[in-house]
C-alpha cells in the first residue's frame, strides 16, 4: 500500500479521533451514545493501519465518519445550552492565539511571550489588520488584548486573568489611545482570578472599567466565553460581537446551581440542576442578543468554530473590520453610516461570504469624532440592560421628566452664571472692606446686606459667629433618637474578639443602643441593620426617597425567582435592593444611592443598576456629592443573568461622567460588600471607605477555595487588609461616620460642587 | 551537660501524657456536650480558625456561650453532677488528657535545657513594644539579648516597670506567655538559649525528631 | 422592707460596713468574691454569717454580667454598689432598672448618676442656678478663637483679682484622671498649648473638644454630705475637709466638720462659707431631684471663696466622719448613712428632718495604707503577718485584713490596708487620739525578696498637724 495513502489516513484517522473527543467534550462524556465504542475503534484501525488494505481501510474510514457525522449531526440539532458552554470550553475550540495568526497578518506580542508573562492568561498584541479594496490593499493598525486559554497550557490558567493581567491590558489599552488606534478586545474567560492582592481581582477591573468608560478609541469586543466580571474587565466597548457558540453569563452554570441549590461546600452540585441553571440564565448568543447585551453574533459551524476552522477567520476578520468601520463611521455623520450599512447589507445579501470591501475607511479620528464616539458610547450603555418595571403611569414619567430638565437648568443657573458672577462681587467687597477706612463699612454694610440677601450663607448655630464647619461641635449628636430594634431584648452577647481582647460580654440594649453596635473595649462592630443609618447618618428629616417606583423584575423568567422577588418586597416593604434619596449632612445636600442587605442580600439587577444611575445623574446636575453607602452587596443578581451583568459596564459610564463633570463621588462600604459592583461602579471611586469590621473582596472564600484550591485566612476580606492592600482609603468608625462624611465633603472635591 | 537524655525520653515514652483542667471563665449554668473517656479535638486548620470540639455551654444573662476545647485528648473527668445547675466562676469541670506529641515533648525537655527568664512575681506582664515588633518581624531569626537588656514590663497594681533581663547573654528561643497574661511568680515567661549550648539544643531536637513518632 | 436580700458587689472592708447595715436593717445578703479575695474577710464573715450560700466566686467584680447572674441566682432584690466599681456607673444601675427582672440598685436614679457623672454637665446646671463653679467653659470648645477669646477673658480676671501668678488650665475635654491637662501661665503661650491639648486629644480620644478654666493655687478641697429619699426630703450631714492627699490626689487623711472656726483661725468666715456649700449644694440636689446619699465636692480659696467641683453620686470611703459627728434626734444608735442609704433606695420615707440632725465634736479618718511615701507613694505587695491596732471607744477601725492569721495582699487591687475613724469632743483631742492611735498600731509583714512592709504610719502622724488648718 501507497505509504502517502497511509500516513494521509493516518492523519485522517487522527482527525476523527478528534472529532470524537469533542463531541464528548460537548455532551461533557463519552458514556453519551457509547462514544468510548466509536473511539476505540478509531484507536483499533489507528493502531492496526498496516494490516488493513487500501479497500478496507477505505470503507472502515467511510463508515466511521458516516457514524461520528451521524452522532455530530444528532448533538448539533439538539445542542442545549450546557452543551454550548462545553463546546466554549472545550481545548480543541479556537483560542486568541489562533485569531492572531489567522485574522490578523502580522501581530507583535508586548508585554510578554509564553510563559515569560506578567499574567499569560492576558495576551496583548500590535497586529496588522489588511482590508482590500478593489484589489488594492490598505492595513490597519489595531491593539489586540484578549484572554488566552491556551491549548491545554497550564500556565495560562484557563483564561482566568489576574489582576496584573488587566492592569496589564489597561496600559496597552491607553497606549492604543495615545497612538489613536482601534482595539479589538477578545474575552476568552471563565472569569477573572479571585485575588486580592495588589491590584486586587475586584478593584483592577474597576479601574479598567472606569478608565474604557472614556478611552477615546473606537473598542470592538468579540465574546467567545464571557465569564462575569473577569468579561468586563476588557469588555466594555462601543461594538460587541459574540462567536455563535460562546457563552456570556452572570456567573458559571455550576457556580448558579450550587448557589440555587444551596450546596454545601464540597458536595457535588447535581448535573441536572447545573443543566437547568445553564438554560435559566439565558446565557447563548441568541439569548444575549435578545437581551440586547450584544450587537451582533459572528455565526459558527452547528459545533463551533475549532482551531484549525479557517473560512470562519475569514468571517470573522470581516465582521470585525466591518465593527469597527460602524463605531468610526457613527462618529462622522448618521448619514455615512446608514449608508454604509444599507450598503453592506445589499452586498451580504447578494454574497454571504464577501470578504472585500468597497470602501477604504480610516480608523483614525478628530477631536469632535472623539467627543461624538464617548457621546455615543455612554447612549448606548445608558440604553441597555433595563430590566425592570415602572410602577407609574406615562404621564406621571413625563411630569418627571419636565421637572428634572427644569431643575437641570435651574441649577446651571444657581451656581454656574451666578455663581461665577457673585464671586467677583465678593471680591470687591473684600477688598474694599480690608483697604478701606472703618467707616466705610457703613457704606459697604448695605450692600453686603444686598449682597447676602441673593447669596444666603448656611445658618450658622450660634448666630453671633461667623459659620465656620470646621469648628462646629459634631458630638452633641442625640444618638438616642432612633432605638434600633435589635435593643429591645434583655439578653447579653459576646464579641467576636473576646477572646483576643479580653471583651466583656455585652447586654444587648446597651449594645445597640447608646453604643451604636459598637464593642467599647476593641470597637468591634456588631451589623446594624440600614434603617439606624438612614436616622443616625443625616440631618433629621432630610431623607426624601426617589425613584422608589422602580421595580425589581424577573427579566429573564427565572424559574422561582418571582416568588423570591414577591418575599423579598413583602419582607422590606420596598421595591429592590436600593433605595436613593436625597438627604443632608450639616446642611450640606447630598444624593445617596444605598444597597441594603434585606432584599436579596444587596444583589445588583437592572432597577438597581438604573436607580444607580438616576440617582448619580441627579448628583451631576445638582452639583451635590454623591455617597454610595453599601450596606451589603453579595454581587450581582445572577437571576438577571448578563442584564445585571451588564450594570457593571453601565453604572460606572454614568459614575464617570459624573466624576468628570466634576462631583465628589464617595463609596462606604459595611457588613459584606463582593464581586460585581465592587468590580465596577464601586471600586473605581477615587474614595473608598470601609467601616470598622467590615469585609471587602472580590470573591469570598467559599469561590477562592474552589477556584484556586487554596484557603485564605480568617481575616482575608477584612477591612484592614483592603486598606493594606491600598483597596480603600481609610476606615472609618460608624460612630463618626456622620463627622467623617461631613468633613469628606468639605474637604474634597472640585470647587465645582454646589456649596464651594 | 547534665540532663540525661535517655532517661527523659524512656519517661515520655512511658506516660506521653498532659492533664488539662477545664475550668468554668464565669459564673451560668452548666450543659455539657461531652461524654466521660470522648475523644475531643482541639482548634484546626492552617490559622487554627476552626475552633475544637464543643464541651460544655454556659449560660449567663441569656448569652449561652460555647466553650470549646483548646486540646485534643480524651476527656478523662466529667463532674456530671453539675449538669444544668449553676456554677461559680473558676469552677472545675473536667479534665482532658492530652497525648503529648513530638513538638511538645521537644517543648518539654527545652525547658530543662534554657535559661528560662521566670516571673519575679506575679503580675501582668508585657515585651516592650520595640521587643514585640522585632519579634513579630523576625520569627525565625530569634531575639539575642544580653544581661541587663530591659525587654519585659511588668505591670502590677496598675504600676509599670521594667525588667532587666538577668541571665546569661544568648538568643530567645521561646516565650511562654502572651502579651498581658496574668503570671504566676517563678512561671518562665521566655527562655534563653546560650551560643554554646545551641548545638546541643539542636541535638536534642534532632534526637526527638527521629526516634519519636506520632 | 424586710425579708430582702442585698447583693454586696464589692471587696475590702466598704464590703464589711455594708454587711453592718444589713445586719443592723436585718436585711439579708450575698457577697461575691474573686479567686484573688478567698481570704478575705468579707467571705469569711458573710459564709459565717448568713452560711455556705452567701458568697459566691465571680470572675472580675468590674464585669456586669457576673453581678447580674449572681443577683438572680441568689435571688437579691437589691445591689449595694459600695465604691469605685458600679457606683457611679449609669449604664449598669440603668440595666438594674430596666432588665426582666429589675434589681434596685441602691444609689441615685440612673439618671441623676448619668447627668451629674459629666463634670461639665454638673457645671452648666450649677452655672443656670447661679452655683459658683471655677471659671472657664463649660461646654468643649472647638474653636481656638473662640478659646482665645475664653483665655483673654481668664486672665483679665485674676488679674483684677489681684492674684499674683494668674494661670489657667488647658484639658481635653474628654479625658480624665490627669491626662490631657496642661498649664498655662502666659496668654502668649496659649495658643501652642491649646493646640497640642486638641491635637492630643483629637488623637487619644477622637474628639479634639478642649476645655479651660482658671487654675486654682492655695485651696481647701471640702465636701457636703447629703442624704435624700424618693419622697424628696434632703437632709445633710454636715461637710468633711479632705485636703490632705498623696501626690496622686488620693485622699490620706479626712476630718469632719470641714472647718473647725471655733478652734482655729481662718482668713475668712468660714462659718459663713461652709453655711453657703451647704444651701448651694441642697438647691442642686433640689433641681435634679437627688434621691439616695450623694457628696458634693468643693474647693475653698484663700479669699474664701468656694466653688463647686463635682458631685460624687455615690457613697464616700470618708462618710463615716460624718455619721460621727452627727446625732439624730429620736435614734439611739450612732448614725450610719449606710443603713440610710439602704433605706432610702429601697423606697422609704428618711422619718427625720434637718432640724432633728445635730452635731458634735470633730471626727478624722486615717487610711492606712501598704505604701512607700518616699517614693512617690508606691503600692508595697506582700504577706502581713501582723496587723494589731488598740481597741478604744473613740476609734473604729474597718479592715479586709484578717488579724488572726497572716495575709496575702493582692496584687489585683489596690493595697488598703485600713480605715481607722476617731472622734474628739474637738479637733484637738480628735487629733492627740489619733496620734495616739498611730502610735499603738503595729503593722508587720515581709515581700517576696523577703523585705520588711512598708506602710504609711509615719506620714500620717506627721499631716496629723495639718488637720483643718488653711
Amino acid at each position: 500500500m501507497d505509504q502517502k495513502y497511509i500516513l494521509d489516513s493516518g492523519k485522517y484517522l487522527a482527525g476523527l479521533y478528534d472529532r470524537i473527543t469533542y463531541l464528548g467534550d460537548i455532551k461533557g462524556s463519552l458514556a453519551w451514545g457509547r462514544l468510548d465504542q466509536l473511539l476505540e475503534k478509531v484507536q483499533e484501525t489507528r493502531n492496526n493501519i498496516f494490516e488493513f488494505t487500501e479497500k478496507e481501510l477505505l470503507s472502515r474510514i467511510r463508515d466511521l465518519e458516516d457514524r461520528i457525522r451521524f452522532f455530530e449531526e444528532r448533538v448539533a440539532k439538539t445542542l442545549r445550552p450546557i452543551e454550548i458552554v462545553n463546546i466554549a470550553r472545550s481545548v480543541q475550540r479556537f483560542t486568541l492565539q489562533d485569531i492572531l495568526e489567522n485574522v490578523y497578518d502580522s501581530f507583535t506580542e508586548l508585554g510578554g511571550e509564553g510563559d515569560c508573562n506578567i499574567d499569560p492568561a492576558v495576551l496583548v498584541a500590535r497586529a496588522t489588520l489588511t482590508r482590500r479594496v478593489k484589489n488594492r490593499l490598505y492595513y490597519h493598525q489595531v491593539m489586540v488584548i484578549g484572554h488566552e486559554k491556551g491549548r491545554g497550557e497550564e500556565y495560562r490558567n484557563g483564561g482566568s486573568a489576574k489582576p496584573w493581567g488587566n492592569e496589564k491590558a489597561l496600559r496597552y489599552m491607553k497606549v492604543a489611545e495615545t497612538e489613536g488606534i482601534p482595539i479589538h478586545s477578545y474575552i476568552f474567560t471563565p472569569g477573572a482570578y479571585p485575588t486580592e492582592d495588589y491590584p486586587g481581582a475586584a478593584q483592577q477591573i474597576a479601574r479598567n472599567l472606569f478608565q474604557m468608560s472614556r478611552i477615546r478609541v473606537p473598542v470592538v469586543s468579540f465574546i467567545s466565553e464571557g465569564g462575569s466580571g473577569g468579561a468586563e474587565a476588557i469588555g466594555l466597548s462601543d461594538m460587541r460581537l459574540m462567536g455563535s457558540r460562546g457563552y456570556y453569563s452572570v456567573i458559571s452554570p455550576e457556580g448558579a446551581a450550587a448557589i440555587e441549590g444551596r450546596i454545601k461546600e464540597g458536595e457535588k452540585v447535581p448535573q441536572e440542576l447545573v443543566e437547568h441553571c445553564a438554560a435559566q440564565l439565558r446565557i447563548t448568543a441568541r439569548d444575549n442578543l435578545i437581551l440586547k447585551t450584544i450587537d451582533r453574533i459572528i455565526e459558527e459551524p452547528p459545533l463551533g468554530a475549532r482551531r484549525d476552522d479557517f473560512s470562519f477567520f475569514r468571517k470573522l476578520r470581516y465582521e470585525m473590520i466591518r465593527a469597527t468601520d460602524e463605531v468610526v463611521l457613527k462618529t462622522k455623520s448618521l448619514r455615512a453610516f446608514r449608508a454604509y450599512a444599507l450598503k453592506r447589507q445589499a452586498r451580504e445579501s447578494r454574497d454571504s461570504s464577501c470578504e472585500d470591501f468597497d470602501i477604504h475607511i480610516k480608523w483614525s479620528l478628530s477631536d469632535t469624532e472623539k467627543a461624538r464616539l464617548l457621546e455615543c458610547r455612554s447612549e448606548k450603555y445608558r440604553k441597555i440592560g433595563k430590566g425592570f418595571r415602572q410602577l407609574r403611569t406615562s404621564l406621571g414619567r413625563k411630569m418627571e421628566k419636565a421637572r428634572d430638565s427644569l431643575k437641570q437648568s435651574y441649577y446651571d443657573i444657581r451656581y454656574g452664571l451666578l455663581r461665577h458672577h457673585s464671586r467677583s462681587v465678593q471680591k470687591i467687597l473684600e477688598e474694599v472692606s480690608s483697604e478701606g477706612f472703618i467707616f466705610l463699612k457703613t457704606v459697604t454694610e448695605p450692600m453686603r446686606a444686598a449682597y447676602d440677601f441673593v447669596f444666603p450663607k448656611p445658618e450658622s448655630p450660634s448666630a453671633t459667629e461667623v459659620f465656620d464647619p470646621f469648628r462646629r461641635s459634631i458630638f452633641v449628636q442625640d444618638w438616642e433618637h432612633y432605638i434600633s430594634p435589635l435593643a429591645n431584648e434583655d439578653r447579653t452577647v459576646t464579641c467576636p474578639n473576646a477572646e483576643k481582647y479580653g471583651c466583656r460580654d455585652l447586654w444587648v440594649p446597651d449594645l445597640y443602643g447608646e453604643f451604636c453596635g459598637v464593642c467599647p473595649s476593641c470597637g468591634h462592630h456588631f451589623p446594624l441593620e440600614y434603617q439606624w443609618y438612614l436616622e443616625n447618618l443625616f440631618d433629621k428629616d432630610s431623607v426624601k426617597e426617589f425613584n422608589s417606583h422602580i421595580a425589581s423584575a424577573n427579566p429573564l423568567k427565572f424559574e422561582g425567582f418571582d416568588k423570591k422577588l414577591k418575599k423579598a418586597k413583602k419582607r422590606t416593604g420596598r421595591r429592590s435592593a436600593i433605595i436613593t434619596f436625597d438627604a443632608a449632612v450639616h446642611e450640606i445636600k447630598l444624593v445617596v444611592a444605598m444597597l441594603y442587605s434585606d432584599f436579596r442580600s444587596g444583589t445588583v439587577g437592572c432597577a438597581e443598576g438604573e436607580k444607580f444611575i438616576r440617582a448619580c445623574d441627579r448628583a451631576r446636575t445638582t452639583r451635590r456629592p454623591f455617597l454610595a453607602y453599601i450596606h451589603t452587596t453579595g454581587g450581582i443578581r445572577i437571576h438577571e443573568g448578563t442584564l445585571g451583568v451588564i450594570q457593571m459596564p453601565r453604572c460606572t459610564v454614568a459614575v464617570r461622567e459624573y466624576i468628570d463633570s466634576g462631583g465628589l463621588y464617595m463609596v462606604v462600604y459595611d457588613n459584606n460588600s463582593y464581586a460585581g459592583p465592587v468590580a465596577s461602579f464601586l471600586g473605581c471611586s477615587p474614595y473608598q471607605v470601609g467601616i470598622r469590621s467590615s469585609r471587602i473582596g472580590f470573591a469570598g472564600p467559599r469561590v477562592i477555595r474552589e477556584t484556586t484550591g487554596a484557603d485564605v485566612p480568617p481575616d482575608y476580606h477584612s477591612a484592614k487588609n483592603a486598606l493594606k492592600r491600598g483597596h480603600i482609603q481609610g476606615i472609618w468608625d460608624r460612630r463618626d461616620f456622620r463627622k467623617n462624611l461631613f468633613e469628606a465633603m468639605m474637604t474634597m472635591g472640585s470647587p465645582h460642587l454646589y456649596y464651594k | 551537660m547534665d540532663i540525661n537524655l535517655n532517661d527523659l525520653l524512656r519517661q515520655y515514652k512511658s506516660h506521653p501524657y498532659e492533664d488539662h483542667h477545664i475550668d468554668t471563665p464565669h459564673t451560668g449554668v452548666v450543659s455539657f456536650r461531652v461524654k466521660e473517656g470522648q475523644e475531643v479535638k482541639g482548634p484546626s486548620g492552617q490559622w487554627l480558625h476552626r475552633p475544637g470540639t464543643l464541651l460544655y455551654i454556659l449560660e449567663r444573662e441569656k448569652n449561652p456561650k460555647k466553650i470549646t476545647s483548646s486540646f485534643t485528648g480524651k476527656v478523662a473527668s466529667l463532674r456530671t453532677e453539675l449538669e444544668g445547675t449553676f456554677v461559680q466562676a473558676g469552677e472545675r469541670l473536667l479534665t482532658i488528657q492530652h497525648k503529648l506529641n513530638r513538638d511538645e515533648i521537644i517543648d518539654r525537655i527545652l525547658r530543662k535545657v534554657l535559661h528560662i527568664f521566670r516571673a519575679p512575681q506575679r503580675a501582668r506582664y508585657f515585651f516592650t513594644p520595640e521587643t514585640v515588633t522585632f519579634l513579630e518581624k523576625e520569627t525565625e531569626k530569634g531575639l539575642s539579648v544580653s544581661t541587663g537588656d530591659e525587654i519585659i514590663i511588668m505591670s502590677l497594681m496598675k504600676r509599670d516597670t521594667f525588667l532587666p533581663y538577668d541571665g546569661p547573654p544568648g538568643i530567645i528561643y521561646k516565650v511562654y506567655f502572651q502579651q498581658g497574661d496574668l503570671v504566676e511568680q517563678d512561671a518562665p515567661l521566655f527562655g534563653v538559649c546560650l551560643p554554646e549550648k545551641l548545638p546541643f539544643v539542636q541535638k536534642v531536637i534532632q534526637r526527638i525528631r527521629t526516634e519519636w513518632d506520632d | 422592707m424586710e425579708n430582702k436580700r442585698i447583693l454586696i458587689a464589692n471587696r475590702g472592708e466598704i464590703a464589711i460596713r455594708i454587711m453592718n447595715a444589713c445586719d443592723e436593717l436585718g436585711l439579708d445578703y450575698v457577697v461575691v468574691y474573686t479567686a484573688e479575695d478567698s481570704a478575705s474577710l468579707h467571705v469569711r464573715k458573710a459564709l459565717e454569717a448568713k452560711g455556705p450560700e452567701a458568697a459566691y466566686r465571680i470572675c472580675n467584680y468590674k464585669d456586669p454580667n457576673e453581678i447580674f447572674s449572681v443577683a438572680d441566682h441568689s435571688g437579691a432584690d437589691a445591689i449595694h454598689p459600695g465604691y469605685g466599681f458600679f457606683s457611679e456607673n449609669f449604664r449598669f444601675a440603668r440595666r438594674a432598672a430596666l432588665r426582666n427582672r429589675p434589681i434596685v440598685f441602691i444609689g441615685p436614679r440612673w439618671e441623676v448618676i448619668r447627668d451629674l457623672g459629666s463634670k461639665i454637665n454638673t457645671k452648666r446646671i450649677a452655672k443656670q442656678l447661679g452655683i459658683p463653679v471655677i471659671p472657664g467653659s463649660d461646654e468643649p470648645l472647638y474653636s481656638e478663637i473662640e478659646a482665645e477669646v475664653l483665655a483673654e477673658k481668664l486672665f483679665y480676671r485674676q488679674k483684677k483679682q489681684g492674684i499674683e501668678k494668674p494661670s489657667i488650665l488647658v484639658k481635653a475635654s474628654a479625658g480624665g484622671g490627669g491626662m490631657g491637662i496642661e498649664e498655662v501661665n502666659h496668654l502668649d503661650t496659649f495658643r501652642q498649648i491649646y493646640r497640642r491639648i486638641q491635637n492630643y486629644a483629637k488623637r487619644q480620644f477622637g474628639d479634639e473638644g478642649v476645655l479651660i478654666e482658671q487654675c486654682m493655687r492655695d485651696y481647701h478641697h471640702l465636701e457636703v454630705q447629703l442624704l435624700c429619699s424618693q419622697h424628696g426630703e434632703i437632709v445633710h450631714f454636715s461637710t468633711r475637709n479632705c485636703t490632705i492627699q498623696s501626690t496622686g490626689r488620693q485622699k490620706r487623711v479626712e476630718a469632719a466638720p470641714g472647718f473647725d472656726p471655733r478652734s482655729i483661725g481662718y482668713p475668712f468666715d468660714a462659718a459663713k462659707v461652709l453655711e453657703q456649700m451647704i444651701n448651694y449644694s441642697i438647691q442642686l440636689a433640689e433641681k435634679v431631684k437627688y434621691d439616695n446619699v450623694g457628696t458634693w465636692e468643693w474647693i475653698v480659696t484663700r479669699d474664701g471663696k468656694p466653688y463647686l467641683l463635682e458631685v460624687n453620686t455615690r457613697i464616700q470611703v470618708e462618710n463615716e466622719i460624718s455619721a460621727r459627728i452627727s446625732r439624730i434626734a429620736g435614734y439611739d444608735g450612732p448614725v450610719n448613712l449606710i443603713r440610710e442609704q439602704i433605706r432610702a433606695a429601697l423606697g422609704e420615707k428618711l422619718g427625720f428632718s434637718q432640724n432633728d440632725v445635730t452635731f458634735s465634736g470633730t471626727s478624722i479618718e486615717l487610711r492606712i495604707v501598704a505604701e512607700d511615701v518616699k517614693r512617690g507613694f508606691a503600692p508595697w505587695c506582700g504577706k502581713i503577718t501582723t496587723f494589731s491596732f488598740p481597741e478604744k471607744p473613740w476609734v473604729r477601725v474597718y479592715s479586709h485584713v484578717p488579724q488572726d492569721r497572716p495575709y496575702e495582699i493582692p496584687t489585683e487591687y489596690d493595697p488598703n490596708l485600713a480605715l481607722a475613724i476617731i472622734w474628739g469632743m474637738n479637733t484637738e483631742q480628735a487629733r492627740e487620739r489619733a496620734r495616739d492611735f498611730l502610735s499603738q498600731t503595729v503593722i508587720r509583714g515581709e515581700d517576696s525578696r523577703g523585705g520588711p512592709i512598708v506602710t504609711n504610719l509615719s506620714y500620717l502622724k506627721k499631716r496629723l498637724d495639718d488637720v483643718l488648718k488653711f
